[in-house]
């Protein structure tokens, strides 16, 4: 039995027709190779044979997960297999499970560990620039640090919040019991899996010089490390459109009775806008990065001029998908913000209509923004002001986010819980990362900011000081309804406190740094710099060493403290806390039936969900 | 312990989802996967008119540089006569005419794959290469990832067809419904009749969104 369970559909399997899949496209590029488009010279290079490698060690890969089985059975007119039992047992972590919760908690530790690898990249990166000149890594090197860095976050960050948290929470608080379409579900966590290890063999190939836009025409002209990107991205652009298409669809379609679009919990609001988002722009960048991978396989020439192709088609396509991508990071964060709020407050969410329309807001924005980006790049002067303006009027939706997050803070009995210090933090980096970003909206201030270490730690304070708090935030609220144990809160404020105070302290001063001068993506800088730089450096260790503070919380509670969180350790009035945790594999026994308030605090005895009839129901039962 | 669930492991107590939810899921999947098909395709469409609109060294589209207006023309008309077959063969199924569907069906499925061949003979006999400007490059590229987008979706149609052929003989059953193994979340059917007609339906749609923007290529990369 435990050798039928080695050899089925699972990881192990899984990595090794991966690995077999590679190398059998490898060889099978050889046999038409074609020369690669290289403006310094023959370099032998044979992207070819790396592109479809990558292709055909995924579909290896996905292979061996067991994702082929559902196709074929059904191109051949049946029923789809069922697989044993997918309810019980550590197994079905480590395979294809179409559970939502388990899907959840793969993302969890998934996405974690490619976060993790990523901090790794930026600590290398902080050593560097310690001092003025090059000392650990030569140019090329640093700069695949700096894109490995960018890359992995940003791919993998996308999903940092829908993956782990809204896979398992959204069908709870909608009152589902899974998402629309689980399969699709659960490819797009193992597409992810597979796209982080790409994007990790770039070093193998020579890493690649682009940073995290790959811009053209150096795309075209790097060398085959920037494949590993290319695959990468557009493998990710796939998992985030399908991720978006299933929870836009399970939202539609899987409400409860009594779940009204007007009483969807704001957590589910900042998914789904998100999810809108990552239906609809990834499609873009797949496009682009295929019109790239033709420029370096089939010698097309979109973004090669000297064959009536553009370099500035690529900046208008990546940024037509990259600035949605911006508010895809940014959003579900707000959701988690919201949610939490009104818990330690024990208030209603203050506005939540308004809160709802700055959701939405901001995603129908976040289309008509993309050519700031291109300010610097010489776009026709005419079509500055409106996208200044349109930039500019996205802070009137987010500002709706911080008007209902300060009125539900207002007079409430706050309680300065771990997850709710995440989402205080929040708050505050928001508004330093949004002040920021109004400089390089307008133009006069970006043609000085633009490419400095200004933008670089602007978007940290929008990045990582909202997303990655939230993301946090999310652990310490909802890790107990997933896992039945109860994190340290000792430790979970330790980390916190280590976290925010590192966290200024080092892009704070970046601010100032780039406002001095100091471009992005250069491995020396100017001497009187280095005070400063140090001082970022020393910072940004303690940023990370935060980081094993929340690990070593994470392995002690789980692992060896297990102290049982009880079904409801915040006194959330929730529906996600009515259930026991860990959350059941149905979910619940009986569809449940919502009332009109989904944040009926301060109203003594009231509940979200009205009280129900405490007999098995007899229609449609198994 | 909450009355909403428990821990228990007799699921016959459990409540299965109503039955219209999975048929419903798959028009909205359709309408959705429709959308982020129309944004794949858009990124081709700026391309087109911004290269265009430049005109790099005069390089966008170069003498000798003719797409072969006839096969192209044929193209359009296949995938838009399967569109409007599957049409009519969803509707067919919905009527209960599952015969009808079956014949429709594979008029449609013949079709597609005539205008996938078709493509394939454009790309060996077309005149000219990736290299020969900006337009062969968007040529190329739009048309190539078109058809692997009709290749797809005739996948879709094919399931469809070889689920109705397996099961010609059964009767039909009520849409929807899951298949009520306690052990599984998917959505595996019990009964694998009862998702045809959504099945068609969503189908459809999709085919006639892919096909509408295959008569727009058409349009742009052949006639304009």
């Amino acid at each position: 039995m435990k050798l039928r369970r080695l050899i089925g559909f699972n990881l192990l399997t899984a990595v090794i027709l991966g690995v077999i899949g590679f190398y059998v496209g490898w060889w099978l590029g050889t046999l038409f190779k074609g020369p690669s488009i290289d403006y310094l010279g023959d370099t032998q290079q044979n992207d070819v044979s790396l592109f479809i490698g990558y292709f055909t060690g995924v579909l290896g890969f996905l292979v061996g997960l067991g994702f082929a089985n559902y196709p074929v059975q059904r191109m051949l007119g049946k029923p789809a297999s069922l697989r044993a039992k997918e309810t019980e047992g550590k197994a079905r972590y480590f395979g294809l499970c179409t559970d939502h919760k388990v899907v959840g908690i793969q993302y969890l530790i998934g996405i974690g560990a490619f976060i993790f690898i990523g901090g790794l990249n930026a600590m290398l990166i902080r050593y560097e620039l310690i001092t003025p000149n090059q000392h650990a890594w030569n140019g090329n090197n640093y700069l695949t640090l700096v894109g490995l860095h960018g890359t992995m976050m940003m791919g993998m960050m996308t999903s940092g919040i829908l993956g782990p948290f809204a896979n398992y929470l959204v069908p709870i608080m909608i009152g589902a019991r899974r998402m629309a379409f689980p399969r699709i579900e659960a490819l797009t966590f193992w597409l992810l899996m597979a796209a982080g290890a790409i994007l990790m063999t770039a070093i193998a190939f020579g890493g690649f010089p682009t940073g995290w836009t790959g811009y053209a025409p150096l795309i075209d002209q790097a060398n085959m490390g920037v494949d590993a990107y290319i695959a990468f991205f557009a493998i990710v652009g796939l998992s985030m459109c399908l991720l978006g298409l299933n929870m836009v669809a399970t939202v539609i379609t899987m409400r409860a009775p009594g779940m009204t679009w007007g009483r969807l919990p704001i957590f589910v609001w900042g998914q789904f806008s998100t999810a809108i988002l990552m239906l609809l722009a990834p499609p873009v960048l797949i496009s682009t990065l295929l019109m790239v991978m033709l420029d370096r396989t089939a010698q097309t020439g979109f973004f090669n001029d000297q064959i009536g192709g553009s370099s500035y088609l690529y900046e208008n396509l990546f940024w037509f998908f990259g600035h949605p991508e911006v508010y895809i990071l940014a959003l579900p964060g707000m959701g988690i913000l919201l949610e939490i709020l009104p818990v330690f407050t024990r208030k209603p969410l203050w506005g939540y209509k308004l809160a709802v329309s700055g959701l939405m807001g901001i995603a129908l924005l976040s289309w008509l923004v993309w050519q700031h980006h291109l300010f610097m790049s010489g776009i026709n002067a005419d079509l500055r002001p409106f996208y200044m303006l349109s930039t500019e009027l996205i802070s009137l939706p987010t500002g709706f986010i911080f008007i209902c997050a300060l009125g539900t803070l207002w007079a409430g009995r706050i309680r300065l819980t771990s997850p709710m210090l995440f989402c205080l933090a929040w708050l505050f980096n928001f508004l330093i990362g949004g002040l920021s970003g109004v400089f390089l909206s307008d133009v006069p201030s970006d043609v000085t900011t633009h490419g400095s270490f200004f933008s670089m730690a602007h978007f940290h304070y929008t990045i990582m000081g909202a997303l990655l708090f939230s993301f946090f935030g999310g652990i310490y609220f909802w890790l107990p309804k997933m896992t039945g144990i109860k994190l340290n809160e000792r430790l979970a404020k330790a980390h916190f406190w280590v976290m925010f105070i590192a966290f200024n302290s080092t892009f704070g001063p970046l601010l100032v740094i780039g406002f001095l001068g100091m471009p992005r993506r250069a491995v020396t800088y100017a001497g009187y710099l280095q005070g400063a730089n140090t001082w970022v450096s020393v910072s940004a260790f303690f940023l990370g060493g935060s980081m094993l503070i929340f690990l070593f919380n994470f392995v002690w509670s789980l692992v060896f403290v297990r102290e049982p969180a009880g079904d409801n350790p915040w006194n959330s009035k929730s529906i996600e806390w009515q259930l026991p945790s860990p959350v059941p594999v149905h979910n619940f026994d009986r569809i449940p039936t919502f009332g009109p308030d989904p944040y009926p605090y301060g109203h003594a005895g009231s509940d979200a969900i009205p009280p129900r009839p405490a007999v098995a129901p007899t229609r449609h039962t198994q | 312990m909450s009355e909403l669930a428990s821990h228990s492991t007799d699921y016959s107590v459990i409540e299965s989802e109503p039955p219209e939810v999975m048929g419903r899921n798959l028009r909205v999947g359709a309408h959705l996967w429709s959308s982020a098909t129309a944004f794949f395709f858009v990124a081709f469409l700026f391309t087109y008119f911004y290269l265009r609109s430049l005109n790099n060294h005069g390089l966008w589209h170069p003498k000798g540089v003719k797409p072969p207006v006839t096969l192209g023309t044929l193209i359009a008309i296949a995938v838009a006569v399967s569109a409007i077959a599957s049409l009519a063969a969803a509707r067919r199924l919905r009527a209960g005419d599952r015969g009808a569907f079956r014949s429709l069906g594979l008029v449609a499925l013949a079709l597609g794959i005539a205008a996938i061949v078709l493509q394939i003979v454009v790309f060996s006999t077309v005149g000219f290469g990736p290299t020969d400007g900006a337009y062969a490059s968007v040529f190329l590229a739009w048309s190539g990832f078109y058809m692997v987008f009709v290749a797809g979706t005739m996948y879709w149609l094919e399931v469809l067809l070889a689920t109705s052929f397996r099961y010609r003989s059964q009767v039909a059953s009520e849409p929807g419904e899951a298949s009520g193994d306690p052990d599984r979340m998917g959505d595996d059917i019990a009964r694998p009749l009862s998702l045809q007609s959504p099945g068609a339906d969503a189908f459809a749609f999709t085919w006639g969104v892919l096909a509408g923007i295959g008569v727009l290529t058409w349009i742009i990369l052949y006639l304009i």
